[in-house]
């Protein structure tokens, strides 16, 4: 078996990716490239690489500008498969390295299986309301793999390994500033308890009886797409959904929300999903554990006086 | 500034598919194609752009099994001219495909000083057309942009990025990916509507870009299309004719069994 490289944005995702490279390659040799100083391309050692490139954030060029290099080098030393984390940066490489390597990507990929004559693959259509198994007997493929589909294993601090970088080309884009995210005022990544707000709660009036209901059940509030980015009545970070956030509770109640697939895909890990749809055939209603088809209002009412 | 071309997809309304339950295939009768959601936003950069640098020509362009049906809509949207690729050769179109057919019409154009995409698209959402599009044209990529200014030649671009934001500044000739909330994407007047209907829609072939379809075969085989199957239960909580109230209960009771109240 040819070996397997690794592209990650940062020492967590490169723990994943590592996880992800031993599981899929079963022996195979494991390069890594990892945003950070030595010490990342250290730790993607202790995690499992046999060698590792640190590719620290240049100050005034986008971190992809290690993209020409990484090409170059993969040109030469023909891995069978790269897999980057499914972070924008990440993304953005991946497809790049796709086209100059002339190489097949499967974002977000599942399920992937390597042999000498190829690989397989499986990824999501139309937000996830069906999946595509594909397969590919390309020299070279590429794959961004998501944050939650391999736990890490544990760091073995007697490995060791050559440790280097690569050079840098901007191409042009230059950086000329810098703004970190600012923090979240809720987590949802996190929390055990998430209920979701949809266009069936038609004022954005109502949102203060559904927080009410999650606060009696120690729930955070989420929403769907539109109540985020076309009706504004909570921040951006709050919309759950393919292009959103994606969480995993052990409930999620969703309230007035249609359940399309781009929303049903950033929930679909929670443990038990409740709709409050009264629509008795939504997507929503037929896609959660139970559901009551009826006035959201007269619904989170009852549940108030219920869990009081 | 001289021309900017907008990409866009001619995909399936997604909200029309249904999915046949005991196969699990997908059932497209009822869905209808159109105008790819995330590339509205990406039309509308364009329109906005185009003012901003006094460019003289907005294109959109787009390429796919079955194009030409798209033109109308897209030109209502503000481009003053549509290119379109139809081939049977791209029904099957992968990332890798879709990106050396537009190259090649970006290449056949000439002279476009900005290409604008989406970052996604709904039917495939790989996130890939843009930043593989620059790739092979040779321009910078400049993807997840959530702002854009124009300053002469000069591009500034803010980036949503997982870390935060980060602002570049770039010259053409560059491919810029734009996300959704770089700006609204309004729905087209009928004047406009009408208006598209003047302006021109234009084919181009493959042959007369310069490719074969033996050069955009996909690089990935589809093996099977399938709805993964729910382990939901769906259970209707007043299955048996309960109130509201009665409902509610249940429910209560439920999840405190399950523990989750």
């Amino acid at each position: 078996m040819r070996d397997i490289w690794i592209v990650a944005e940062n020492t967590p995702w490169a723990r994943t990716l590592a996880a992800a490279a031993s599981s899929i390659g079963k022996g195979a040799k494991i390069v890594a490239f990892v945003q950070g100083d030595e010490a990342a391309a250290k730790d993607a050692i202790a995690h499992g690489a046999a060698e590792a490139f640190y590719l620290p954030l240049p100050a005034d060029a986008p971190w992809e500008a290690y993209t020409p290099a990484l090409a170059a080098k993969a040109k030469a030393d023909k891995p069978a498969l790269i897999l980057l984390s499914a972070s924008r940066r990440c993304r953005d490489t991946a497809a790049r390295l796709g086209a100059l390597l002339d190489a097949p990507c499967f974002s977000e990929a599942k399920n992937i299986s390597l042999a000498d004559n190829g690989i397989k693959a499986d990824t999501m259509l139309y937000g996830g309301l069906a999946v595509k198994s594909a397969s590919s007997s390309a020299a070279l493929a590429l794959a961004t793999i998501g944050a939650k589909d391999f736990e890490h294993g544990a760091a073995d601090a007697s490995r060791s390994g050559p440790v280097a970088t690569l050079p840098l080309d901007p191409a042009g884009v230059k950086v000329s500033g810098r703004k970190p995210r600012v923090a979240q005022s809720v987590d949802l990544s996190g929390a055990a308890k998430v209920v979701g707000v949809g266009r069936g709660v038609s004022e954005q009036s109502d949102l203060e009886a559904i927080r009410g209901l999650a606060k009696a059940i120690g729930a955070e509030v989420a929403c769907s797409r539109p109540i985020a980015e076309f009706f504004k009545w909570m921040p951006e970070e709050c919309y759950i959904g393919i292009s959103g956030q994606q969480i995993k509770p052990q409930l999620y109640l969703a309230v007035g929300i249609s359940g399309q697939a781009q929303h049903y895909f950033g929930i679909r890990d929670a443990k038990v999903i409740v709709s409050i749809n009264k629509d008795k055939e939504s997507l929503m209603n037929k896609n959660a554990d139970y559901y009551i088809a009826a006035d959201w209002k007269e619904v989170v009412t009852e549940l108030m006086k219920a869990v009081k | 500034m001289k021309k900017i071309a907008v990409c866009y997809k001619w995909v399936l309304n997604d909200a029309d598919i249904r999915v046949n339950e005991s196969t699990r295939n997908l059932d497209t009768e009822k869905s209808k194609p159109q105008i790819n959601e995330y590339d509205r936003n990406g039309l509308e950069t364009g329109v906005k752009l185009k003012a901003a640098a006094g460019a003289a020509e907005l294109f959109g362009i787009t390429c796919g099994a079955d194009t030409e049906p798209s033109a109308k809509d897209a030109l209502s949207r503000g481009p003053d001219v549509v290119y379109y690729l139809s081939d049977p050769a791209l029904a099957e179109a992968d990332s890798a495909a879709t990106s050396k057919v537009l190259a090649g019409m970006v290449r056949s154009l000439g002279d476009v000083d900005v290409v604008i995409c989406s970052e996604c698209s709904s039917d495939q959402y790989a996130q890939q057309v843009g930043p593989r599009l620059a790739a092979l044209l040779g321009y910078p990529s400049v993807s997840y942009v959530c702002a854009v200014s124009v300053n002469g030649d000069v591009l500034t671009l803010d980036r949503k990025l997982e870390e935060g934001t980060e602002t570049v500044t770039v010259q053409g000739p560059v491919v810029i990916s734009v996300s959704p909330d770089v700006c609204e994407a309004p729905i087209p007047s009928v004047k406009q509507i009408l208006g598209a209907k003047k302006k021109p829609a234009n084919p181009l072939t493959l042959s007369g870009i310069g490719l074969s379809a033996e050069a955009v075969k996909p690089l990935s085989k589809v093996e099977s299309v399938k709805a993964p199957l729910t382990s939901r239960k769906a259970v209707d909580m007043a299955g048996g004719g309960e109130s509201v109230a009665e409902a509610v209960a249940k429910l209560v009771k439920q999840l405190s069994t399950d523990g989750l109240l």
